[in-house]
């Protein structure tokens, strides 16, 4: 049997506690664990960002993590960013520039847009797409994936205001 | 239909919001209780006898369900689109690394995992074949018992010997392209179940065509296929290599052995080296034309590498064919072409179909030509452009829209082309710029001779609703809300009033495949017919229960001295027992000619694009600036859509055109992920990446669509070569032009 470790971490606002064999990966913990499934699984090495998640804010590809490493910690996945099932300005953006094709990269993408904003909240287009190039789209070229980020930075920037 | 409230208008996707939210559900995201994991023994050699399979210690280790192989496969045990020449679970022989030997359930994956190691496969290695051209020698191992060579097939018209005499001036050249990956983002992965009950064997597996894998798992397992569903929508990209058969018959054989739901999800490397890929072909182009620029005579041949099996090998062939002359109008051609078997992974389906690499081949000649004539190459391309109505150069009469014309137009006038020379300027050496065009013409549809159609049912609610039935699949294309937006222009009803199936062969007609650039025409047309037959129906039905003629009219019946809203009418009908619904059948039209093996085609779509790139002549690096896209699909339903498809189309075209190749050694491959091959990310696209629609209204379509998933990203790839030629004075002919060969070329020209 694999050593048993007990984590305690919050994910998606909630504390959780559970034990899981030591060998777990993060991607592992989020869908087969806790049924986060928002969370993809492309590459399983760190190639695609299709697994990026928010790690105390910060975009990390849950496939190249132990589960056990965030213990302690904090993580955001697509399933946590909106509240209350309203779209975020940045998902609503995705949705009306057309940044979704299969969708498949769209999870990663959006944590990693939304990193990109939280860290540099009126990126320039270079930052943008600088920002995202961690995160493999095979559908949509990019173009719109980066007007929805500009839109979205607008957007919250007027919030703000 | 000139006044439209929601055909051509860029209504956002009705998948959309669910993906943004991370809720939308794949079929590899499923889980079900008492849930199993399979794995499948890939071949150790890519050419190899099997002597022996021994599944004993695999069977024996605690936590295993179940180890098959060949002997376990009820059915036939082959499939294959076109014909089955690839086993289920090889039995006396593997042809490529990709090839399945036996599958394991187990408890978990890691069990199954383990099973998998303890498998014993004696081998006897064979040769390997990777030459396509040895492939074809006697002498050859053969890959196939009747021999390699696939498909030989010849198309010609007029007297090509008398063209080229004609010919002022003919042009001669050798082309080649890589083996390409399609690179979708979810790994083939699913779930299947058995119903000991009522014996129905579920298959949830992402694929292009829920209704043929049905029909392939069905003579697989010897089953009878309305006992077969496969839920197969939505699907993480695809782009051709989930048309054929991935892994849905040994999610059935697994879980009807096993009485229980089993699990596959590929890894990528799995996937890579399984799944089918992007023929690299040899091109041989001979093209000739007179002084002012009339082509005369087009000589082509094709040497395709089909890889292991047939797949569909042959008609890639036969696209890449009829695709080689282009929009163009040319009195004298022969087209020959042969798709060879070699053990170099296996090739099928993807996104072009052949049209990819003639259309590479053919739009690099017709630059050089206009060189050599001193004619703007847009230019030249007018002088020859095909018309409705046209004998293509293929000789069969093109009676459905072509709107190639308006778009080199629109290219010839485009501020992208016109400064072209100017902005040259802003470059200093070593960096240059260039700008060069292509065009393409798309064959829509599955051809002549091979069944093409779809049906739809459109039912009306309890609560007044609308239930469209339709089969085909969400593969990222977002053919799902053109579809409803068709439907509402019908029905006069909002989107919103409306739900669809998809994908799933117990939940409507069959609708085809996703495949050829067609579900939009050909599910519009079915649809079309359903909602006419239901709009009938509702008035017949309203005018028997009110007893005066009533007339649908925005969601109400309405009559001389009432009006009836429609979800009242639902609720008689329902109380009646009556289900109100309209079917919809649509057959594709066909060609007056028939060249066999689905030759040709009746339907086109156009593009044009135009392309920018600076090239760095001291390290041979290109970067594509700016891409002007102009396709002709017909009336775009969803103009968003549309130049989704454009804009993603360009950059897999231009990493075609730079970037990607799939690298084998002795049958083997050396890229298998995505750090060996590399794809474009946003830092690598292009800076500006345009799209301006040509509408040309398709007559047999009732809202005037034709398609546009493939062409964007066929003419994108010359267009870039084109480019760098305008830019450094220097041709590529084989691609993908990657700085060490654009390097090297250049070296050498310097040399001479």
């Amino acid at each position: 049997m694999p050593d048993q470790v007990t984590i305690e971490c919050i994910v998606n606002g909630k504390q959780v506690r559970t034990s899981i064999p030591s060998g777990m990966l993060l991607t592992e913990l989020l869908r087969d664990v806790l049924g986060l499934t928002g969370t993809k699984v492309a590459c399983g090495k760190g190639e695609c960002g299709a697994c990026t998640v928010l790690l105390d804010d910060e975009p990390v590809n849950a496939c190249l993590m132990l589960a056990a490493q965030v213990n302690g910690h904090s993580i955001v996945t697509i399933e946590g960013l909106a509240s209350d099932n309203e779209a975020t300005a940045l998902q609503q953006a995705f949705v009306e520039e057309g940044a979704i094709q299969c969708g498949y990269c769209t999870p990663g993408m959006i944590l990693a847009a939304e990193a990109l904003l939280r860290r540099k909240p009126e990126p320039s287009e270079e930052e943008i797409r600088e920002g995202i190039s961690g995160n493999l789209c095979r559908c949509t070229g990019y173009t719109k994936i980066i007007q929805a980020v500009q839109k979205a930075g607008v957007l919250r920037m007027r919030q703000k205001a | 239909m000139s006044q439209t409230r929601f055909v051509g208008k860029p209504i956002a996707r009705i998948d959309a919001l669910e993906k943004a939210l991370g809720k939308t559900r794949f079929m590899s995201d499923l889980v079900f209780p008492n849930m199993l994991w399979g794995k499948v023994l890939r071949a150790a050699y890519p050419h190899a006898r099997i002597c022996r399979i021994d599944t004993s210690r695999s069977e024996q280790l605690p936590g295993v369900r179940c180890v098959l192989t060949h002997r376990h496969v009820m059915g036939l045990n082959g499939f294959g689109i076109v014909k089955p020449d690839q086993p289920v679970l090889c039995h006396d022989k593997v042809r490529y690394v990709g090839d399945a030997v036996a599958l394991v359930a187990a408890e978990t994956e890691s069990i199954a995992e383990e099973a998998l190691g303890l498998i014993q496969v004696d081998y006897d290695p064979l040769p390997v074949v990777e030459d396509p051209e040895e492939a074809l020698s006697e002498y050859a191992p053969k890959v196939h018992e009747q021999g390699n060579l696939l498909l030989r097939t010849k198309l010609q018209k007029g007297d090509v010997k008398q063209g080229f005499t004609e010919a002022d001036v003919t042009l001669e050249q050798r082309y080649s392209t890589q083996l390409f990956e399609h690179a979708f983002l979810e790994t083939e992965g699913g779930i299947g179940i058995y119903d000991e009950e009522s014996g129905v064997i579920t298959v949830y597996c992402g694929s292009q065509y829920a209704f043929r894998d049905q029909l392939q798992i069905a003579r697989a397992l010897d089953w009878d296929p309305k006992k077969i569903r496969v839920c197969s929508s939505p699907v993480g990209g695809a782009f051709g290599a989930k048309d054929e058969i991935t892994i849905q018959i040994y999610l059935a054989l697994l879980a009807y052995y096993t009485r229980c739901p089993v699990k596959i999800v590929l890894s990528r490397e799995e996937s890579f080296i399984s799944h089918v890929k992007r023929h690299p072909m040899r091109l041989d182009v001979r093209l000739g034309a007179t002084k002012v620029g009339e082509l005369k005579a087009l000589d082509v041949r094709i040497l395709s590498d089909t890889g292991a099996y047939a797949s569909l090998g042959g008609p890639v062939l036969n696209l890449a064919l009829e695709g080689a002359p282009g929009p163009y109008r040319i009195p004298h051609t022969h087209l020959l072409g042969r798709a060879v078997y070699t053990n170099n992974g296996m090739s099928g389906a993807c996104r072009g179909f052949g049209a990819t690499q003639s259309c590479f081949a053919m739009e690099i000649t017709l630059d050089m030509m206009a060189e050599q004539l001193r004619i703007d190459p847009i230019e030249l391309r007018l002088k020859n452009v095909l018309r409705r109505n046209d004998l293509s150069a293929i000789d069969h009469l093109i009676f459905t829209s072509v709107g190639i014309e308006e778009t080199l137009k629109i290219a010839r006038d485009s501020e992208l082309w016109r400064t072209r020379d100017i902005r040259k300027r802003d470059f200093q050496p070593p960096i240059f710029y260039g700008v060069g065009v292509a065009s393409e013409m798309q064959a829509l549809g599955l051809g002549k001779g091979i069944p093409d159609f779809a049906g739809v049912s459109i039912e009306l609610d309890r609560d007044g609703s609308f239930l469209l039935r339709q089969g085909c699949i969400e593969i990222g294309q977002g053919n799902l809300v053109c579809f409803l937006q068709m439907a509402a222009e019908v029905l006069q009803c909002d989107i919103e009033r409306m739900r669809l199936t998809h994908g799933d062969t117990f939940a409507s007609p069959d609708s085809g495949s996703v495949t050829a650039s067609k579900s939009i025409y050909l599910v519009g047309n079915a649809l079309y017919l359903a909602a006419k037959t239901l709009l009938q129906e509702l008035e017949r039905f309203a005018s028997e229960t009110i007893g005066e003629p009533m007339r649908y009219q925005e969601c109400e019946l309405v009559g001389p001295s009432r009006r009836i809203p429609l979800h009242e009418l639902a609720q008689t009908a329902h109380s009646q027992g009556r289900q109100l619904k309209g079917e919809g059948h649509f057959v594709h039209p066909t060609s007056d000619k028939d060249y066999g093996d689905g030759l040709p085609h009746c339907l086109y779509s156009f593009i044009t694009q135009v392309a920018s790139v600076v090239v760095d002549a001291e390290t041979g690096m290109v970067k594509v600036h700016d891409v002007l896209s102009i396709p002709d699909c017909g009336r775009a339903i969803n103009p968003q859509g549309v130049e989704g498809q454009c804009e993603g189309g360009v950059v897999m075209g231009m990493s075609y055109a730079l970037l990607e190749k799939v690298e084998l050694q002795h049958g083997r491959f050396l890229t298998d992920n995505f750090s060996t091959y590399t794809l474009p990310t946003a830092a690598d696209a292009p800076l500006t990446n345009k799209t301006v629609i040509v509408e040309s209204m398709e007559p047999t379509n009732p809202f005037g669509a034709k398609g546009m998933a493939e062409p964007p990203n066929v003419a994108i790839c010359p267009a870039i070569l084109n480019a760098i030629y305008d830019a450094i004075g220097v041709r590529i002919f084989d691609i993908p032009v990657t700085p060490e060969k654009l390097l090297a070329e250049i070296e050498r020209q310097r040399k001479i």
